[in-house]
């Protein structure tokens, strides 16, 4: 019942933060029962509907991950200590994330199953004309415990993830010492986008010039693209980190320096929402650059959507958190006379650089990985 | 004296009829001050009677609700915003009740950051900021980050980044709150000796310990003033949001020697 309280009282931008994550889940629980749909469509051929269930899991991972962040910002740093004074623990915390969590992703799920019985026409007939029906078994019944799975999929593993991220650890004794050097991440990137890139173009030796999206999906190629997918993933903590390097370089002034500082102390928690968003970024792009408008369709645009609105979403809630965790540090640098403009300025570096230095990677690497699949 | 006037020459710093809430609860009601050029002063009072409050709307952090605050000649009460900052970065120096050090800053450069603000470039910034931090007796403690300092190293990096740009006027809001006793006479000596060798106008709080009931059978204190204000001009006090020692407890600083307070 507190969760419930708590998540009645809070601010406009926690419950956009919560709505977010409740759309998201829709999205995916949308996705997992257009998956059933199919697979009731196509009783005798179950290849293609288990395909189809398999690349629901990369919208799955996605609002997993934006649910997790989510948790990890609320509830803010001052209902937690009101919540501490007022006896709730470390473990209660982590308790009520986990209920505020399952609340959000099961109204998604709700919200997705509302809108999946409508447009089989369960709920008033079939809509538009009974055309939205179309893989969506309109004219068959629906298993219930298939759907029910399904439908607590996503916050089944959302709550398990928070609960996971937010389980009380002893403190950290002492901050380890700066490091220097090139990232630890930066050679790994590069390796598995080389990698990627070569199993990639291995593959695609066979496929005929310009394929479409369905024969030009061969495992191999695939396998080269989740290749460069992950060294992406990794270069994101890595670019965080070298833009943090740049900025504070050749006698920096406060603003460069408050900008590059930051980044450096804040790669380790946003170098991994940046690099998804990185790894997000390239596969739209390249799925663009390849079959364009061919791969346009309602299933695909959804699982898109859902994909890259968790990513920005996770970057923008994170980086939230850190703005949260350093508003004393800000109210202090106001005591120092320093200005909201200057503040500003050094947010703004802070995201131009790290999309300045990751945007040509994710260009390239685009040009690069469509270069075998239409010469 | 009309509303309209400016302050005689001789006050740095002049308030009058401040009023202030937070969110409706009244922190200062009707305060008037004068801060003299080059005086030590010093705001006693119990914690929440206001002294953090009135020395946020001094230094222009904070704009009153009603009331005047001018520094030399200038209206801080209706300066714009920009120029406010600007002022308070050169002319203001800061140290809270905690260190606020910007941890991913190494303490020389937080000690630099308000030289750095105002634009000096990064090495002459770096040799001002290791020269007061070698004076605060946390030299050795320069390239290392605050949270791999003491608590009493950070105040030290903290005091050091309040009076690094030479301020007119230095705030210090219980500088000494983190400090242990035996540390907090030596870090308020430290501080008012800088001050006064520069020429710097400091407006010191200090919690008013004495105002709690003694047990019964304990002798009276034979002095209100805080114990641990080493060299003091005047002590004013304040009790809910008002000043009540109108004046100062001590001669005013240009008829006495500074009156010294044991720890």
């Amino acid at each position: 019942m507190l969760a419930l309280r708590l998540i009645r009282g809070t601010r406009p931008t926690a419950q956009l933060r919560r709505l977010l994550v409740a759309l998201a889940a829709g999205g995916v629980g949308f996705l997992l029962l257009g998956a059933l749909g199919y697979a009731l469509d196509h009783p005798g051929d179950p290849g293609p509907a288990l395909v189809r269930l398999l690349w629901c899991l990369i919208p799955l991972a996605a609002v997993v991950q934006l649910a997790v962040a989510v948790a990890r910002r609320d509830p803010g740093a001052e209902q937690r200590t009101g919540l501490d004074a007022a006896g709730l623990g470390p473990t209660g915390l982590a308790r009520l994330a986990a209920v505020s969590t399952a609340v959000s992703m099961l109204l998604g799920s709700a919200l997705a199953l509302l809108v999946f019985l409508h447009l089989r026409g369960d709920v008033a007939g079939l809509p538009f004309d009974g055309s939205a029906g179309d893989g969506l078994a309109a004219r068959r019944g629906l298993p219930v415990p298939a759907t029910l799975t399904l439908l607590l999929l996503p916050p089944t593993a959302a709550v398990v993830a928070t609960a996971r991220a937010l389980r009380p650890r002893p403190p950290a004794a002492r901050p380890e010492a700066e490091r220097r050097g090139i990232p630890v991440t930066l050679p790994w990137a590069a390796a598995l986008v080389a990698t990627g890139l070569t199993v990639e173009g291995y593959a695609a030796r066979d496929l005929p010039g310009g394929a479409g999206p369905a024969e030009g999906m061969a495992t191999g190629v695939l396998a080269g693209w989740l290749l460069i997918a992950a060294g992406l993933v990794l270069a994101g903590p890595a670019a965080t980190e070298l833009a943090g390097r740049l900025l504070t370089a050749w006698r920096p002034g406060a603003v460069r320096l408050l900008a590059g500082r930051v980044l450096l102390a804040d790669a380790g928690r946003l170098g991994g929402p940046v690099g998804v968003l990185t790894a997000v970024a390239w596969s739209a792009l390249t799925a663009a650059l390849l079959y364009g408008a061919e791969l346009l369709g309602p299933f695909t645009v959804l699982g898109a959507a859902v994909v890259v609105g968790c990513a920005v979403g996770t970057v923008w809630v994170t980086a939230g958190r850190g703005r949260e965790e350093r508003a004393t540090t800000s109210d202090g640098l106001r005591d120092l006379g320093a200005s909201v403009g200057l503040l500003r300025r050094a947010a703004a570096l802070r995201v131009a650089v790290p999309a300045l230095l990751l945007l040509p990677v994710v260009l390239a690497v685009a040009q690069l990985a469509t270069l075998p699949l239409t010469g | 004296m009309s509303a309209k006037v400016a302050p005689p020459d001789n006050d740095v710093l002049w308030a009058r009829g401040l009023d202030c809430a937070h969110q409706g609860s009244p922190a200062l009601t009707g305060v008037s001050i004068a801060v003299r050029d080059s005086e030590v002063l010093v705001v006693a009072g119990a914690r929440g009677s206001g002294k953090t409050t009135l020395l946020r709307c001094l230094s222009g952090r904070l704009r009153p609700d009603a009331g005047e605050v001018w520094f030399n000649s200038v209206p801080l009460h209706v300066l714009a915003p920009r120029a406010r900052d600007r002022l308070r970065r050169d002319r203001f120096g800061w140290v809270g009740s905690t260190p606020e050090l910007v941890p991913e800053l190494a303490a020389w450069e937080n000690a630099a950051l308000p030289l750095l603000l105002s634009g000096v470039s990064g090495r002459t910034a770096r040799r001002t900021a290791l020269e007061w931090l070698e004076r605060l007796d946390v030299g050795d403690c320069a390239s290392r980050r605050p949270a791999a300092l003491l608590q009493s190293e950070r105040q030290r990096v903290a005091i050091a980044r309040s009076l690094v740009h030479r301020p007119t006027v230095l705030f210090a809001d219980e500088p000494t709150a983190p400090l242990h006793r035996h540390e907090r006479t030596a870090v308020l000596r430290t501080l008012t000796t800088a001050a006064r060798s520069h020429g710097i106008t400091v407006i010191l709080t200090a919690q008013e310990p004495l105002g709690l009931p003694r047990p019964a059978g304990t002798a009276a204190p034979a002095d209100r003033r805080p114990p641990e204000i080493p060299v003091a001009d005047r002590v004013l006090t304040l009790v809910d949001g008002r000043l009540t020692a109108g004046g100062s407890l001590s001669a005013g600083p240009r008829d006495t020697t500074p009156c010294s307070l044991s720890a």
